[in-house]
């Protein structure tokens, strides 16, 4: 039975609404709107009038805030107050900062938001407070100290269920630990504890540590590749939206359960090796909608330096990796052109005391084509194959170019678009193979010159094709009928349909 | 996700053009015909990459063995690989020894036989050692049929049991681990020294797991002593005959007993037995020692 407030609420729906009464009302609703909009121009006033009023702020409160450290948030809030200024704050300077501060509170992840600010005078008979004192309040409630999440996924041939365990503020001071087991088809197993912390109560700068524990089928090269490792990386934000991210990684891999047909190239492979490397990334992301842009930039370079000098391990190398992509939009048409354009080495290097550069391994080659890069091709479809198995590349380079229409009716606000395209590229094993086992570091940067330089030998493998294109926030479906144009013998080409789900696309 | 019967192959064998059935997904002739028109040029393959194996004119027997003694052709050091490496020679198949590690097995054990393929194409199906016999059988010209002697299953358990677990014990849980598994098993995997207590940790293990499904305890003496007491057999049924059971060529028996013969004899195994109770007990079969003496000289002369 519903409460009889709720009774009195149906009453009153049902009886007829006196004309006179109603026209009452929506005079005093006008009059109510008018009154507001007519409060908020005297405060815009008012903050305009007064932009220039000197003020000082002498104390600023956090409310709310139970669980998170003073001296954390002390690095947030310290800077803004007036005893710790050497000018003077206006008004409007005051605001700003404060609006700052609050941004920088909500990007730590452990506030709900909106943080509300509230502008206080103090009590002038305190004789310790200045005329131009203002005390400043900001309500920031924190969010709950854990989240579980568990779910399933199904997605390209590859089908799985996961738990994610995620603790808050662990010590007050916007750290997180993270814990994460998956089991899937592909994927088999993955298990990974991380550790997340802000440095110096700045949301820009982050520090992680990460513990993980991996087992992938990697069907296009009959084998499964086992990890066991970590790392650690600082990552920061520069203000013009430069992220940088350098990290130390030290990976036990096992290149294990091959299957029976196997080729000789994967078995020479199998079994243990240690890679222990530095890793520097640099992603300058200037798209408006990075799913599905429409106008902008990205650039993107990944290097590692693997077992040289101190580093040790069982791998040695410099691998090199550049990735831009450009969107150009037609006017306010909703037609957009994005072209991409990648390109990777792996610079083989002499171990650490050693004089030898080592030759690659299949963990640390590249692998080139499927339904995110090369589309049009299969999984790991270009570079050399050795019978069944498609064992990568020490060089690559690959473009591509979409044309993106919006769909008539549907429009173009809609994240639906109609795309045709053609792209390609090559995937190539470091030249040398006529001297057996001799590799000296003239020799490596010869062949290496070389095989550069036969990337632009005949034309690289390509396909054309057209499809729909659907950008869903957390990631983009594609759905393709594509041709191969170009192609190497031995590489794996898709003639018709195909389906495609990522994050990156060429 | 489509179903996976709209999306076409390349593949030719897995085209279903011979299907009568039309069903909805058939993709029509025309379109067909088009379709085999792609790619419009095809270029000679890439290049393999440099640790890609080229010498692919022969069979490969993968086993335990060193760098430098796969390509002298040198014996195993895995009494389960010696075996068969042994056993081809005697039925005189042309192969090549290729160092490689339990990884890179189907059935997660060496040795096992990657036979050269007809089609450079394609990759044949390995050969685990379970099926090496049969294999030899069928392939090679002068194959050596197993003598039907009665005993034979007996005195194959001999070795199958009591020296191998003998062997299990003096090399993994003896003092000889560090001098004769590590620079030969755990050495050569990885420089990384996490990764090398973790392998020498599991290789312990199984072992210890192995002997354990005998007996409730692992006595030494014991498993000594039945060694000892299996190599005296051995040495009475080999008497003064050249090969077991009196065969005129050496066989698939032979070459178990010589491989655990050799590897037990064998002063400079790794860097040297350090607990000496097996090697002595060979050394004093006479008979067996000759026996191995003349498969080394005969089947491996650079060794």
């Amino acid at each position: 039975m519903a409460p009889p407030l709720e009774d009195d609420v149906f009453e009153k729906l049902k009886q007829k609404v006196d004309p006179a009464e109603q026209s009452k009302q929506e005079e005093l609703n006008t009059r109510l709107f008018a009154q507001h909009q007519k409060a908020q121009e005297r405060l815009v006033e008012l903050i305009g009038d007064n932009t220039t009023l000197p003020v000082t702020i002498s104390s600023v409160r956090i409310l709310h805030a139970n669980r998170t450290r003073r001296t954390f948030l002390e690095r947030v809030v310290n800077p803004l107050l007036s005893s710790n200024r050497d000018e003077p704050y206006t008004f409007a300077e005051a605001l700003r900062d404060v609006s700052g501060a609050t941004d920088k509170l909500n990007r730590f992840g452990i506030f709900k938001s909106p943080i509300s600010v509230f502008i206080d005078r103090p009590d002038p008979t305190n004789p310790s407070t200045s005329p131009t004192d203002i005390d400043v309040y900001l309500s920031a409630f924190e969010r709950g100290n854990y989240t579980i999440k568990t779910g399933t996924e199904a997605g390209h041939s590859e089908a799985d269920a996961y738990i994610n365990a995620e603790l808050r503020n662990l010590f007050g001071g916007a750290e997180t630990l993270n814990a994460h087991a998956s089991l899937g088809t592909r994927t088999r197993s993955a298990y990974s504890l991380a550790f997340d912390t802000p440095i110096l109560s700045n949301p820009d700068l982050k520090f992680q540590v990460n513990g993980f524990a991996s087992s992938t089928l990697k069907s296009w090269a009959s084998h499964e590749e086992v990890l066991k490792g970590g790392n650690s990386k600082f990552t920061w934000m520069s203000k013009g939206g430069h992220k940088h991210e350098i990290g130390y990684s030290g990976i036990w891999r096992q290149v294990t359960s091959l299957v029976g047909n196997a080729s000789p190239t994967i078995r020479a492979d199998a079994g243990d090796s240690f890679k222990s490397s530095i890793t520097h990334t640099w992603i300058n992301d200037q798209r408006d909608y990075p799913m599905l842009p429409n106008r902008g930039y990205l650039m993107k370079t990944v290097s590692e330096l693997a077992g040289f000098g101190p580093l040790k391990g069982d791998a040695a190398f410099w691998k090199s990796e550049a990735e831009s992509q450009v969107a150009l939009p037609f006017g306010d048409t909703g037609i957009t052109l994005t072209a991409g354009l990648r390109g990777g080495l792996l610079y083989p290097i002499a171990l650490g005391g050693g004089s030898t550069p080592q030759r690659s391994r299949i963990n640390d080659r590249f692998q080139l084509g499927g339904p995110t890069d090369v589309r049009g091709f299969r999984l790991s479809g270009l570079g050399p194959h050795d019978g069944p198995d498609a064992v990568g590349g020490d060089v690559y380079a690959a473009g591509g170019a979409s044309l993106l229409f919006p769909i008539p009716k549907v429009g173009k606000d809609s994240p639906l678009r109609f795309q045709a395209f053609v792209n390609g590229g090559r995937l190539l094993s470091l030249k040398g193979r006529d001297k057996e086992g001799k590799m000296d570091s003239a020799a490596v940067a010869n062949n290496m010159k070389r095989t550069i330089a036969s990337l632009k030998d005949d034309l690289p493998s390509c396909a054309a094709g057209f499809g729909l294109v659907y950008a869903h926030p957390i990631a983009r479906f594609e759905i393709n009928l594509s041709l191969p144009l170009v192609m190497r013998a031995a590489e794996a080409g898709r003639k018709g349909l195909s389906f495609g789900v990522g994050v990156e696309f060429l | 996700m489509p179903p996976e019967n709209i999306e076409r192959d390349e593949d030719p064998q897995n085209d279903n053009r011979h299907q009568p059935s039309r069903s909805l997904f058939t993709v029509p002739a025309p379109i067909e015909r088009l379709f085999d028109r792609f790619p419009l040029l095809t270029y000679p393959a890439n290049d393999l990459p440099l640790r890609a194996p080229r010498n692919r004119n022969e069979h490969v027997l993968y086993v335990f063995i060193t760098l430098d003694g796969a390509s002298a052709g040198a014996p195993s050091y895995n009494p389960g690989c010696l075996k068969w490496q042994t056993y081809l020679k005697f039925c005189n198949v042309n192969f090549r020894v290729v160092s490689s590690n339990n990884h890179a097995s189907p059935s997660g054990a060496l040795p096992f036989l990657l036979p050269l393929s007809s089609d450079t194409s394609k990759t044949a199906q390995a050969i685990p050692s379970s099926k090496l016999q049969k294999w030899t059988m069928s392939n090679s010209t002068t194959a050596v049929e197993e003598p039907s002697d009665l005993r034979y299953e007996a005195y194959l358990s001999l070795l199958d049991h009591r020296i191998r677990r003998a062997w299990l014990y003096t090399l993994y849980l003896s003092p000889n681990f560090t001098s004769i598994v590590e620079p030969l098993y755990i050495l050569p995997a990885s420089v990384n020294s996490i990764v090398r207590l973790t392998i020498a940790h599991q290789l312990r293990t199984a072992a210890e797991n192995e002997l354990l499904k005998f007996s409730a305890v692992v006595t030494p003496d014991t498993l000594y002593k039945e060694a000892e007491e299996a190599f005296a057999a051995l040495e009475i049924l080999l008497e003064h005959n050249t090969w077991f059971f009196g065969a005129e060529k050496p066989g698939l028996f032979d070459a178990s007993v010589f491989a655990y013969t050799h590897l037990v004899m064998d002063e400079n195994l790794g860097n040297g037995w350090i607990d000496t109770r097996l090697h002595d007990a060979v050394l004093q079969s006479k008979n067996l020692v000759s026996h191995r003496n003349r498969i080394l000289t005969t089947y491996f002369p650079s060794a």
